[in-house]
């Protein structure tokens, strides 16, 4: 049965497409020059600049982590494009008549209309096209309620103050690698600020495309929640099929005030490389949100893409009784690798964490769980909650669990527990009896041990992410 | 590099190999050690575990007396016992009546090729081990023929004196259809450095009773380990008993080299005041069929801290492994830390693993219970708490080290402080 | 003995007991029954102290000391016996250990010697004797990995050595075959004397068949809504709980 699964896992990556689109693009390096060109771009005022080169002079002091459970040769810095964007984006489209047709083509063909008609009622999207923002929908609907939502790059000239007191202020630029690289040279991303009191009137979502050849993304999300606010944020990522590895090193960072509750979904997509592992996403991710009194943030991430992931999305949970959530499904097959998890760092009293992790491996991949559980001296009755499970299919693959769990407080609970299965024999014989083919088999016994995550996404993602997992899983059976 | 590790390397140069079937082994160990940068909190093996109290430290070798001192007694039991003072064998091995098919014998004394699973079954990257490799001097060598059941306990006592080093050695050949019990005890609370590493071969059917006492504390540094190979169908039951010190910490290896081998693996630590114990385990499933059960609990009150790191390696084509590793902690004491990291690397799909950790409180219910009983809360917490660690006291098999451990422990927890 | 004046007690902010009257005099046995979610268990935790029951008002004494003023343990001295519905288990506790400590805590408040380990095993192998448990149950852990019947028969063996006061049996009768019933209603009658008294908190008239009530109340809502003797229960079991109004008949259904 093994072998058949492995027979017939032949691998289908629907945005694999590239668009015919003019860019301009920046000659590959990474140098303080390029670092002022970007800026220069942006045009930028003085202070940003120098946080960047602040930053990338952190970035020259670091070495690059080895600790992950991920193969790789060393990525050249210099060989990447750190800036490009479709030409057209250059005399800043008015309205979305005046943007290049080809743009708006290519997320139709992804399934994100951008025309406010053709939408999902009730998400408000912004897209991201390699290192630019093509459009923010429903801006005026959302203004209307006080919710700020824009690219980054635009808020730092609108915002200022936000931006200077709150960027990096969750995540350092010196805090990895990763981070110090994307805070001196990001280009994009999106900036949501939600007023005190206000539970914002529609979903939010970023969707993340990397077209063009050689260039990395380097986006930056800064999300604000002020005391009592809600916020439901969504993000999607795909990119070209190309046999060259592409950069994508992001940081994320939450702030939820007094009560404010942030839930922070994404569906990654990125392309996985082929099945001998040539090209492919390296995806290095950094997010984390802090949590001050009484806040909640959830993490949901359905990881599918990449052909390295890097990625532990965090919680800080500073004020007393606050609550963080991470539920994760990674799924690798072909030649990926992954290394995803979570960190909660239970800083005030009667704090709340739960870790729901589902990794399914198949054929030659390797996926691994990685968190870390901290309970500081102050973390009365904090509890967390983490349950790993890992899905084997075929024996090739490697699902690997790291769990980091340390506590300085009596009172404070922690348990975790991991498991790991395969799809049996027996389960795939009883439903191909019920005349199941396998694949729908093997995709629905996938489902049913992700459910547990996909409950946690906005029911219009859950349905997606279902799919996806199909989409990803199929052939994966014979 | 440290001080003190400049001197281990420059007085094993001086010495050179103890024997001359060591000289290739000794050779490569010391050039390992050379080229092993020296921990620092980065080192992912040494995360939680300072060296700091070792660094700067004289190698404390001279003027020790080695004269045998009181063996403890572990009461009714009746054991073959060997002593080691200050990386001396002080036991006259020729004095035991051994049965045909037991041999007890020093290292420096045994050929070749009983001594051919030397330094393979204890992997090379233990730092510890390597310096262990290049100093102890001193060692016994084990072999319970094929066939053979050698009922009688055999215990090796290290003994720790004032301003000394102890590095020693034990290598057990336990052969095809062999059984054997073999006792590691370790005591002492003075300045001295301890390094005492075991290898266990145990032959297809063979079946090995193990314990592992590391009871030291305050100045005493001990960094040992003992690391095992089980072949088809063998059997190993091992309990792991830690204080702690100033730095103590403990390797324990496992590696399956036969189907259908099973081990069952009991691990407790209690500690007090500002002691610091690391117990750091692998299992390597290498092949397939092999079962696993560890149990690991530990008790951590006042300013201790205790370090636990349980790996689980399930090799490509290891299938039908059944693995199960548990750790539950209890933490009393707002001073005190626990760290606690259970792995799984699987890379075979129809196996059974499955790992859980906890660090939690006395449950409430159980509390209750008592209370309602009468109890007082002071007495029910200390029942409970003890409870908790004497579930694996009562898994031991040999009734005598049974009853003296749950002594020697319940003494050791009335003292300390339960919240 | 006990008095109980219109006690008030909630759960989690939810009020269960609404206004409680019981008097138990030396020797007597009373039984109390009612429908399912009517607060008898609670009843039983809350008179024990246990945590998370809040009394809202009212009083309860035991022998004139007042009972809701003291901790858990000190009830329990004061010779408040509480055998639970569903003890829990405590591995790695023995069953002997544990009580030993309690008897002698026991002792202790009632100024008498603690007993040696050679004493306590001889009164403890009689009670465990008593109740038909093997004498390896002594040895252990308390409750832990025993069967449903096994674990009654142990609290009673624990009533058996504790010698209370008052004794609240909660349900103590659910789960057991006829076998079991009879143990456990054998050791309740042999401490049955002028002396010691018992609240049996039951759900069926089953059990009063083996332990002869002098009293029988129905609790309802947190009240008791009917007394009578020991006929009240042949009633109960005949007609059901029909005259507490149309929803407890359904409830109890």
């Amino acid at each position: 049965m093994t072998e058949q699964i492995d027979q017939a896992l032949s691998k289908q990556y629907e945005a694999g497409f590239v668009s015919d689109i003019e860019s301009e693009t920046f000659e590959s390096g990474l140098n303080e020059d390029i670092i002022r060109r970007i800026s220069a771009m942006k045009e930028e005022p003085e202070w940003m600049l120098e946080w960047r080169l602040k930053a990338y002079q952190t970035f020259l002091e670091m070495d690059d982590p080895d600790w992950a459970h991920v193969n790789f040769p060393k990525i050249d810095f210099q060989k990447i494009s750190y800036y490009s964007a479709p030409k057209s984006m250059k005399d800043k489209p008015k309205s979305l008549d005046e943007v290049d047709p080809e743009l708006l083509r290519t997320y139709e063909k992804l399934g994100i209309p951008l025309y406010e008609q053709e939408m999902l009622a009730g998400v408000a999207v912004d897209a991201v096209f390699d290192s630019v923002s093509v459009v923010t929908t429903f801006r005026e609907k959302l203004e209307e309620a006080g919710v700020i939502f824009c690219p980054i790059s635009e808020a730092v000239h609108k915002y200022p103050d936000l931006i200077k007191k709150y960027i990096g202020s969750v995540v350092p630029r010196s805090d990895n690698y990763f981070a110090a690289l994307n805070s001196a040279v990001f280009t994009d991303g999106s900036f949501v600020f939600i007023p005190k009191g206000v539970r914002c009137p529609m979903e939010l979502s970023t969707y993340f495309r990397i077209n063009e050849q050689n260039t990395g993304q380097f986006e930056r999300t800064l999300i604000i929640a002020e005391e009592g606010s809600h916020v439901s944020y969504l993000e999607g990522c795909t990119a070209p099929q190309r046999d060259e590895n592409q950069l994508h090193a992001a940081v994320v960072e939450l702030v939820a005030m007094d009560n404010a509750k942030i839930k922070y979904s994404t569906v990654q997509n990125w392309y996985p490389g082929d099945e001998q592992g040539r090209g492919g996403i390296y995806n290095f991710v950094t997010k984390r949100g802090i949590c001050h009194t009484n806040a909640h943030i959830s993490w949901t991430q359905v990881e599918t893409g990449s052909s390295i992931t890097w990625k532990y999305p965090s919680c800080v949970l500073k004020g007393d009784n606050s609550v963080g959530e991470f539920y994760s499904v990674a799924l690798t097959r072909g030649a990926q690798q992954a290394d995803t998890g979570t960190k909660m760092i239970h800083l005030g009293k009667n704090t709340r964490s739960t870790i729901i992790a589902k990794g399914i491996s198949a054929k030659n991949s390797n996926n691994a769980y990685r968190g870390l559980v901290q309970m500081g001296p102050k973390a009365d009755n904090a509890r967390n909650f983490t349950q790993c499970d890992s899905l084997l299919i075929g024996d090739k693959c490697g699902a690997h669990t790291f769990p980091y769990i340390e506590s300085r407080n009596p009172s404070a609970i922690v348990e975790h527990e991991a498991t790991t299965s395969k799809v049996s024999d027996e389960q795939l014989f009883l439903c191909q009896q019920r005349g199941l083919d396998p694949e729908k088999a093997v995709s629905m016994i996938v489902n049913g041990f992700c459910k547990e995550v996909f409950k946690e996404l906005p029911m219009e993602f859950a349905v997606e992410a279902g799919k996806l997992l199909e989409i990803s899983l199929e052939g994966s059976v014979g | 590099m440290s001080q003190w590790l400049e001197q281990v390397i420059a007085q094993a140069e001086r010495q050179g190999a103890p024997v001359s079937w060591r000289e290739a082994d000794y050779a490569s160990s010391l050039d390992a050690l050379k080229n092993t940068p020296w921990p620092t909190r980065k080192t992912e093996a040494w995360r939680n575990t300072s060296l700091t109290p070792i660094e700067a430290k004289k190698l404390l070798s001279d003027g020790v007396s080695t004269a045998s001192t009181q063996i403890p007694v572990i009461a009714q039991l009746d054991s073959i016992d060997i002593e080691f003072v200050n990386s001396t064998l002080v036991t006259d091995l020729a004095q035991f009546n051994l049965p045909a098919g037991v041999d007890i014998v020093a290292l420096e004394n045994i050929s070749e090729q009983q001594a051919s699973s030397f330094n393979t079954i204890k992997p090379e990257k233990h730092l510890f081990g390597l310096v262990n490799d290049a100093l102890a001097t001193a060692g016994v060598w084990v072999n319970v023929a094929d066939d053979v059941e050698f009922h009688t306990p055999i215990r090796f006592i290290h003994h720790v004196q004032d301003g000394s080093e102890n590095h020693t050695r034990i290598l057990v050949n336990i052969g095809r259809n062999a059984k054997a019990t073999i006792i590691e005890q370790g005591e002492g609370h003075v300045d001295s450095v301890n390094t005492s590493f075991s290898e266990y071969d145990v032959k297809a059917k063979g079946e090995l009773h193990h314990y592992r006492f590391a009871m030291f504390t305050d100045k005493t540094l001990h960094a040992g380990g003992c690391h095992f190979k089980l072949a088809e169908s063998s059997y190993l039951n091992s309990t792991l008993v830690g204080f702690g010190s100033a730095l103590s910490r403990l390797d324990t290896d496992l590696i399956y080299t036969g189907e259908h081998a099973n081990a069952d693996i009991n691990a407790l630590y209690l500690l007090a005041e500002g002691e610091n114990f690391d117990l750091q385990t692998t299992i390597e499933h290498a092949v397939p069929n092999c079962t696993t059960t560890e149990n690991v609990r530990g008790i951590v009150g006042d300013k201790a801290k205790a370090n636990f790191n349980g790996r689980i390696h399930i090799h490509r084509d290891a299938q039908k492994t059944l693995a199960e590793l548990n750790n539950r902690n209890l933490l009393l004491s707002r001073r005190g830390q626990i760290n606690t990291k259970p792995e799984l690397e699987i890379y075979a799909d129809d196996v059974k693993c499955a790992h859980g950790a906890t660090i939690a409180e006395i449950d409430e219910q159980a509390l209750y219970y008592l209370l309602s009983r009468g109890i007082s809360r002071s007495q029910a917490l200390i029942l409970l708490n003890f409870g908790f660690i004497q579930e694996l006291i009562n898994d031991i098999p040999l009734t005598p080290v049974r009853e003296w451990l749950t002594e020697l422990l319940s003494g050791r927890f009335a003292k300390m402080e339960v919240k | 003995m006990l008095s109980i004046n219109n006690l008030t007690a909630k759960v989690e902010d939810k009020t269960i007991i609404k206004g409680l009257n019981l008097e138990v005099k030396p020797g007597e046995v009373h039984a109390i029954m009612g429908p399912n979610g009517a607060g008898k268990s609670t009843l039983g935790y809350v008179l024990s102290g246990r945590e998370g029951y809040e009394v809202e008002g009212g009083s309860a004494t035991l022998n004139n000391n007042d009972l809701l003023d003291m901790d858990i343990e000190e009830r329990a001295r004061e010779g408040l016996f509480l055998a639970f519905q569903y003890p829990v288990e405590i591995p790695g506790v023995s069953n002997m250990e544990f009580m030993k400590e309690s008897v002698n805590a026991i002792r202790e408040q009632r100024g008498e010697d603690a007993l040696s380990a050679a004493e306590f095993l001889k009164i403890a192998k009689d009670a465990c004797k008593q109740v038909q448990l093997p004498l390896d149950f002594l040895k252990r852990g308390v409750n832990e990995g025993f069967s449903g019947g096994e674990k009654k028969r142990n609290e009673i063996m624990q009533m058996i050595l504790l010698k209370p006061t008052l004794c609240i049996l909660d349900e103590s009768d659910s789960g057991l075959d006829v076998d079991a019933l009879q143990v456990v209603a054998n050791g309740v009658n042999s401490q049955r004397d002028a002396n010691r008294s018992f609240i049996v908190v039951t759900h069926y008239q089953r059990l009063l068949d083996y332990i002869k009530p002098d009293f029988v109340h129905i609790l309802a809502d947190g009240k008791i809504v009917k007394s009578g003797d020991a006929s009240l229960a042949l009633e109960v079991e005949k007609e059901g709980y029909a005259f507490l109004g149309k929803g407890y008949e359904e409830a109890n259904a």
